[in-house]
């Protein structure tokens, strides 16, 4: 009660950021937005389009100058029938915490209403758009935040997108010996049963075939 | 006994065990005693195995909380001997509680083979028995029957304490008829699935 | 001392959840660790490419199974954003009531997996004993013990039944109570103790850094909380405080920082709960029947290309967010990508790297004190 961050000194603190982005960057192919959300409260967030070269200057001065510190998200997305320039896209969800380290025996008890300035929480959107081609690649930020390590890991785990300059990349969720170019979310890629209309022909699946007799020796 | 090296001087205890063995066997055939002690010691194993089934401590998903609501005060599946060992080289049954993925589907078998004999499989919930919601997935065995012969199919999503006390009950009477017959030769035998009658 | 390395394979008593932890050990001590996910990686993500947005929300309950209304409220959230829909305040207040209860549940699920790991088997039985008040009061909800897909995209499925608000306000009373039961058993053990302080410590800033959140980081004294800081639902209007302990060390906040961060949570629930059900619009002995527009109110159902959601959601363990993109199959009544953001997938490789320089006996004690759940991490 009274602890919660207003939507005034939400939209102040977006606008701020907006500012800042638009003094250091603009005319560089770095576009930046305010928008709404339209769920819970409504609130404002930052969003940012960027073509890939200029990804990891964007990405220091943000961790550095914009104080967003988290990274919490990396989605990776597969456009087959998208236009020539954008074939693939790389979205990157980051927070901006207001977190330091404390002195032992002593918690920070922030009053929402009174932060202000880089103090105040703010959510960002990246978006890199790629190319229409077969090999999507993106700067890493991996040695920026440390939350990127493992999100990078996964994107090009499932969706196939190589991170330029990654250390130690390797499959996370698919079994280590899945064939070379395997990446289950690249459309291309179709779910089992994927022309079967189960629903209406055969509700208990009596009449599907296991793919997996004698899989295991 | 001279000509393999040995100090003949000397019993050689296993082949005094060999021989009283060998006789005793013998007599014990003859007057049919043999036949009546291993009716008694096979209807006592199968008693005391059924009332202690000793299941792995593997926690796949979902149906894995609710085996453990199956273990605590409410439910309490310990005064029915279903107790939880860690090591498959001490377990009776294996419990599959969740979907099996190609990853895990190798250690899942050796799990299995580690076990020794008699020992059973209960398929609990949807992911077990069929793949479940992840039947279309790339990743997820449709069902743990592809690769472990499975005893008893638990359905639900997940099902309830009471519904996995019951696949045990289930076991157990199946127990009753096939006994300690080793899994290997259980081909013909029909699985059994919770509330089939 | 030679070095080697154990697996601490899947199947293990200790690691909640279907996952390796390899360490290299000197001796007793960890050297080096490396974890091993995947092992029930589903691939959500891509069925969920194939089911319209009202058939998503079963496999958000699956994701965190111990937690399961915590992860369907946080996709209904994401899909409201994209299709742009109205809730009305009954809903909100239900949504808080029922999130709240499935914290209590998660966090009795947390402390009774946690307490064998430590030696104490009692808190196992108690706890589970407890957490079956809850399931009980979820389950006149959503009509299951686990996986209730309660939650709509505008609203909620059913209302809450007559009677349900005594009911729970009596056992959320009674709960309070074993809180204390639990702080009288576990705060003067000597072994508890011992087990957890000085163990596993792990400050803020290296946790933001490295994409921790949730009641961990609060534990090193810092409070930040999703629900006030990017606020949703109403929890700006309900009596609450985020809970926050103090760091023991300047090394940050060690494993009884993050236990007695999560009783304090289960006390800010309760509290939270008998404050939502007294204040709830139409009152807590009302019951509107499916349907009616004051707890649900028809959604869009289909998502033009180009058009995104975002949510960002105090779960359990940690900020869960979801990126849905419209567009999909069957002219978008499906997603075109549906993202999960998972706070455990980046919070188990950490807690990898915070082990290193302790005992092998203090594993399970700083794997259970993070509150790992696999089901989330391996999507």
């Amino acid at each position: 009660m009274g602890t919660t961050v207003t939507l005034s000194q939400n939209e102040a603190a977006a606008e701020e950021c907006l500012a800042a982005i638009n003094s250091r960057f603009s005319g560089s192919g770095v576009v930046a937005s305010v928008e709404r959300h339209s769920n819970a409260k409504k609130y404002a967030f930052v969003r940012i389009t960027t073509p890939a070269q200029h990804w990891q200057a964007l990405a220091k001065w943000m961790r550095f100058d914009l104080g967003a510190n988290y990274c919490s998200m990396i989605t990776g997305t597969h456009f087959p029938e998208g236009p020539p320039e954008r074939g693939w896209e790389v979205a990157y969800h980051f927070l901006r915490q207001p977190i330091t380290n404390q002195i032992p025996n002593t918690q920070t008890v922030y009053v929402a209403e009174k932060l202000d300035g880089l103090l105040i929480p703010m959510e960002f959107e990246v978006l890199i758009p790629l190319e229409n081609n077969d090999s999507p690649t993106v700067p890493t930020v991996q040695h920026i935040w440390g939350g990127a390590d493992w999100n990078e890991k996964e994107t090009w785990d499932l969706v196939g997108i190589k991170f330029e300059g990654h250390k130690n990349m390797h499959r996370v969720l698919n079994p280590h010996d899945s064939p070379e170019g395997f990446h289950p979310l690249q459309k291309q890629h179709k779910i089992r049963y994927h022309e079967h209309n189960e629903m209406y022909d055969d509700a208990q699946g009596f009449g599907r075939k296991t793919t997996d007799e004698g899989r295991v020796k | 006994m001279a000509d393999t090296g040995e100090n003949f001087a000397a019993f050689n205890s296993r082949a005094l065990v060999e021989m009283v063995g060998g006789v005793t066997d013998e007599a014990l055939k003859v007057t049919k005693i043999k036949q009546f002690l291993s009716v008694l010691a096979g209807r006592f194993f199968n008693w005391a195995g059924r009332k202690s089934l000793f299941t792995l401590h593997l926690g796949i998903k979902c149906c894995a909380i609710e085996m453990a609501a199956a273990a605590t005060p409410r439910f309490d599946g310990d005064r029915f001997g279903v107790l939880f060992r860690s090591s498959p080289r001490q377990s009776d049954v294996l419990l599959v509680n969740g979907p099996v993925s190609k990853k895990f589907a190798d250690k899942i078998v050796r799990l299995w083979e580690q076990m020794p004999e008699p020992k059973y499989c209960i398929a609990m919930g949807e992911c077990a028995i069929s793949g479940g919601p992840y039947f279309q997935s790339y990743n997820i065995l449709e069902g743990v029957d592809t690769v472990i012969p499975v005893d008893v199919y638990i359905p639900g999503c997940p099902p309830r304490p009471e519904a996995l006390i019951d696949g045990f009950g289930l076991l157990r009477e199946k127990i009753i008829r096939i006994g300690g017959a080793p899994s290997s030769e259980r081909e013909g035998e029909k699985p059994l699935i919770v509330g089939d009658e | 001392m030679a070095q080697m390395w154990i697996t601490m394979g899947p199947q293990h008593p200790m690691t909640h959840g279907l996952w390796t932890l390899r360490v290299k050990v000197d001796g007793e001590t960890v050297v080096d660790t490396e974890a091993e996910l995947g092992y029930i990686h589903r691939g959500v993500e891509k069925i969920c490419e194939s089911r319209n947005f009202t058939q998503v929300t079963p496999y958000c309950d699956r994701l965190c199974y111990v937690s399961a209304m915590t992860w369907a409220n946080s996709y209904i959230y994401a899909a409201e954003d994209l299709l742009e829909a109205e809730v009305p305040e009954r809903a909100e207040y239900i949504r808080l009531i029922s999130a709240e209860l499935q914290r209590l549940a998660s966090h009795l699920m947390w402390l009774g997996a946690f307490g064998p790991d430590i030696g104490n088997l009692t808190l196992m039985t108690w706890c589970m004993r407890d957490r079956e008040m809850f399931l009980d009061l979820l389950q006149e909800l959503g009509g299951s013990r686990m996986h209730y897909n309660y939650p709509r995209i505008g609203g909620v499925k059913r209302d809450i039944p007559i009677g349900f608000a005594d009911r729970m306000i009596a056992k959320v009373k009674l709960f309070e109570h074993r809180i204390d039961e639990y702080e009288m058993m576990l705060d003067e053990s000597t072994i508890w103790l011992v087990r957890l302080q000085g163990v596993g410590y792990a400050n803020a800033e290296e946790m933001v850094e490295a994409g921790v959140s949730g009641p961990n980081v609060r534990a090193a004294g810092v409070n930040y909380d999703v629900r006030w800081a990017h606020p949703y639902s109403v929890y700006d209007e309900v009596d609450w405080e985020p809970a926050v302990e103090k760091p023991t060390s300047v090394k940050g906040a060690d494993c009884y920082d993050r236990y007695r961060v999560r009783m304090e949570e289960m006390r800010q629930s309760c509290r939270m709960v008998l404050d939502a059900i007294e204040k709830i619009p139409g009152g807590k002995n009302t019951n509107y029947a499916n349907g009616d527009e004051m707890i649900f109110q028809k959604a869009p159902t289909r998502a033009p290309e180009g058009a995104t959601g975002f949510s960002n959601y105090e779960c359990t363990r940690g900020a869960s967010q979801f990126y849905i993109q419209g567009g999909g199959e069957g002219r978008g009544k499906n997603p075109y990508r549906l993202s999960i953001r998972s706070p455990m997938f980046i919070t188990i490789p950490f807690v990898a790297k915070t082990m290193i320089g302790y005992k092998v006996a203090d594993i399970p004690a700083i794997m259970g004190s993070f509150d790992p759940c696999i089901g989330e991490t391996d999507r």
